[in-house]
């Protein structure tokens, strides 16, 4: 379970099994790093890409590794916490956009199976409205600029100004912001409040860059 | 081929030049229109075997780029190690839905022994579609793709990725792991959904868009830049157990279609009076899947229902 008195990074993977292996090499051991499973990863290997993320966290880290599993859940809520949590997961996440009873399902299935709900904002204006309409809160609010909507359209940005707003009205839920592409953009993720900030472009582009900015992360932190 | 050309025309020339000097005779006048008349002849005939050679010629092209782009993308992008290569690979044209014919698309979504078990079991119809549910994707992986289309290698195959992001890098995937179709969430940002369709038709695979969730699937449709293959109309699993008021918005299905040339996929339980209704409001593909609880004899005994009732 993530603590609310941490910031933490959170470094997504979404290529094949042998590039992520190279990549978690790089990366300084510190529980206050976090993996994510990515969507296309997930897709691409199912629940034993999972295992082997945490398997190999797990080895650097230690039992406090902590691995992400970005199902972005749709429907059947049960069914996919369950397929998350049984590769090793420790949180799960399920998209704003679906509809309400997907997403409380999923949060009620999550605290059964004791791993952190993420409730992925991806695509959704008022991330309040949502937030308003469930039986219970999520553990994280992640606030998402997508992949596609970005290359498309350089104009949308991540969305800052959301997270004090959440924040002063619920104040057990963690934010995540996405998106971020430089140390720069990372730096103001966490200026902005946010409690995780979500890297994963720069990561394939130079491996080297993000060894940098998790080593940066780390003293900014201390 | 330029030189064969040049000599037909050439015989083709001195045999209408004989044949008019003989009719035309002496006269000169004669003799100089039918020269004219007899170039233009030749010129038209000439052009008209050039345009058959050309089709022909693009076409035994564009097969022969298809199948060496999609061996290179393969062999330069997917690991071989972890990537067992599909034996079924390529999509076949006959693998694409045709106008006027309903279809049964069963989902399959629990394990890939019991979609085996279904498999062996459902009648051999090009009229029956085979969906890899989502679950099954997250859990397999695209390994789920590649082995139901191993045991239906004649089915056609749909990929229910419930795309809302990276869409090229997932269309690429689903693709070459054979599935004939891919889905795309119409709440999805409209960049994702735009890159979703020209992935698809660069993979030459349908695109469907999954309207779970959206009110109004027409005013998605409306900021599109092309037109998908398929508008699925769904209301999600949770949905229906936890809120059975909701209802399946038939009427939309006429209202798409008249302003669309598109199939029309509707999720219409697991009854056979369910599926009358949904063929009955004009969908083109209904939608089962067999539930956890529910014995498998239940979808066998739809899909026969459905090929004897519904022509």
């Amino acid at each position: 379970m993530l603590s609310k008195k941490s910031k933490y990074l959170q470094i997504a993977f979404n290529k094949s099994l042998e590039e992520v292996s190279q990549m978690i090499n790089l990366l300084p051991p510190s529980p206050k790093i976090i993996l994510e499973a990515g969507t296309p990863f997930i897709k691409q290997y199912g629940r034993e890409g999972i295992k082997f993320l945490k398997g190999i966290w797990s080895e650097k880290v230690g039992n406090k590794a902590y691995v992400v599993a970005d199902l972005k859940t749709m429907d059947r809520g049960a069914r996919e916490v369950k397929i998350a949590a049984s590769g090793g997961a420790n949180a799960a996440t399920c998209l704003g956009l679906a509809p309400i009873e997907t997403i409380n399902e999923f949060i009620l299935n999550c605290k059964n199976l004791n791993i952190d709900s993420m409730i992925d904002m991806l695509g959704v204006e008022f991330p309040f409205e949502i937030l308003q309409k469930l039986k219970t809160l999520p553990d994280v609010v992640i606030l998402h600029r997508g992949v596609d909507e970005y290359e498309n359209n350089k104009q949308k940005q991540v969305s800052y100004n959301q997270i004090h707003r959440i924040k002063g009205t619920y104040n057990n839920v963690l934010i995540s912001t996405a998106g971020a592409e430089s140390a720069r953009e990372v730096l103001s993720g966490f200026f902005n409040d946010s409690d995780i900030v979500i890297v994963w472009r720069s990561f394939y582009e130079n491996p080297q860059n993000t060894k940098e900015i998790a080593e940066e992360f780390l003293k900014l932190i201390k | 081929m330029k030189k064969k050309g040049g000599f037909k025309g050439f015989l083709f020339f001195i045999i209408l030049i004989t044949i008019l000097i003989i009719i035309g005779g002496s006269n000169v006048l004669i003799l100089i229109l039918s020269f004219v008349v007899s170039i233009s002849i030749v010129i038209f005939i000439l052009k008209i075997i050039d345009g058959i050679k050309k089709l022909l010629n693009i076409n035994l092209d564009a097969n022969k780029q298809k199948t060496v782009g999609i061996v290179e993308k393969e062999s330069v992008k997917i690991n071989p190690e972890i990537y067992s290569e599909p034996t079924n690979l390529k999509n076949t044209s006959q693998n694409k839905l045709e106008k006027r014919q309903k279809y049964l698309h069963i989902a399959l979504n629990n394990n890939l022994t019991e979609a085996k078990n279904i498999i062996s079991e459902i009648p051999d119809s090009r009229r029956i579609l085979i969906e890899v549910g989502t679950p099954l994707i997250k859990t397999y992986g695209i390994k789920a793709i590649e082995e139901i289309k191993n045991y239906a290698p004649n089915n056609y195959i749909i990929a229910d990725n419930k795309c809302v992001d990276l869409a090229p890098r997932e269309v690429e995937m689903v693709a070459l792991a054979g599935a004939n179709a891919s889905t795309c969430m119409g709440i999805a940002p409209i960049e994702t959904i735009n890159s979703f369709i020209e992935e698809c038709q660069k993979y030459n695979i349908d695109s469907i868009i999954d309207m779970m969730n959206v009110p109004n699937p027409l005013l998605v449709l409306k900021k599109l830049k092309a037109v998908p293959n398929i508008i699925m109309l769904h209301r999600g699993v949770d949905e229906t157990h936890f809120s059975k008021e909701k209802q399946i918005p038939y009427y939309q299905i006429k209202q798409i279609k008249g302003s669309y040339n598109v199939f029309i996929a509707v999720a219409g339980g697991d009854t056979i009076q369910e599926i009358r209704k949904a063929v009955f409001n004009d969908a083109d593909v209904v939608v089962v899947w067999k539930s956890f609880y529910k014995p498998t004899k239940n979808i066998l005994k739809i899909a026969n229902l459905f090929l004897d009732e519904i022509k």
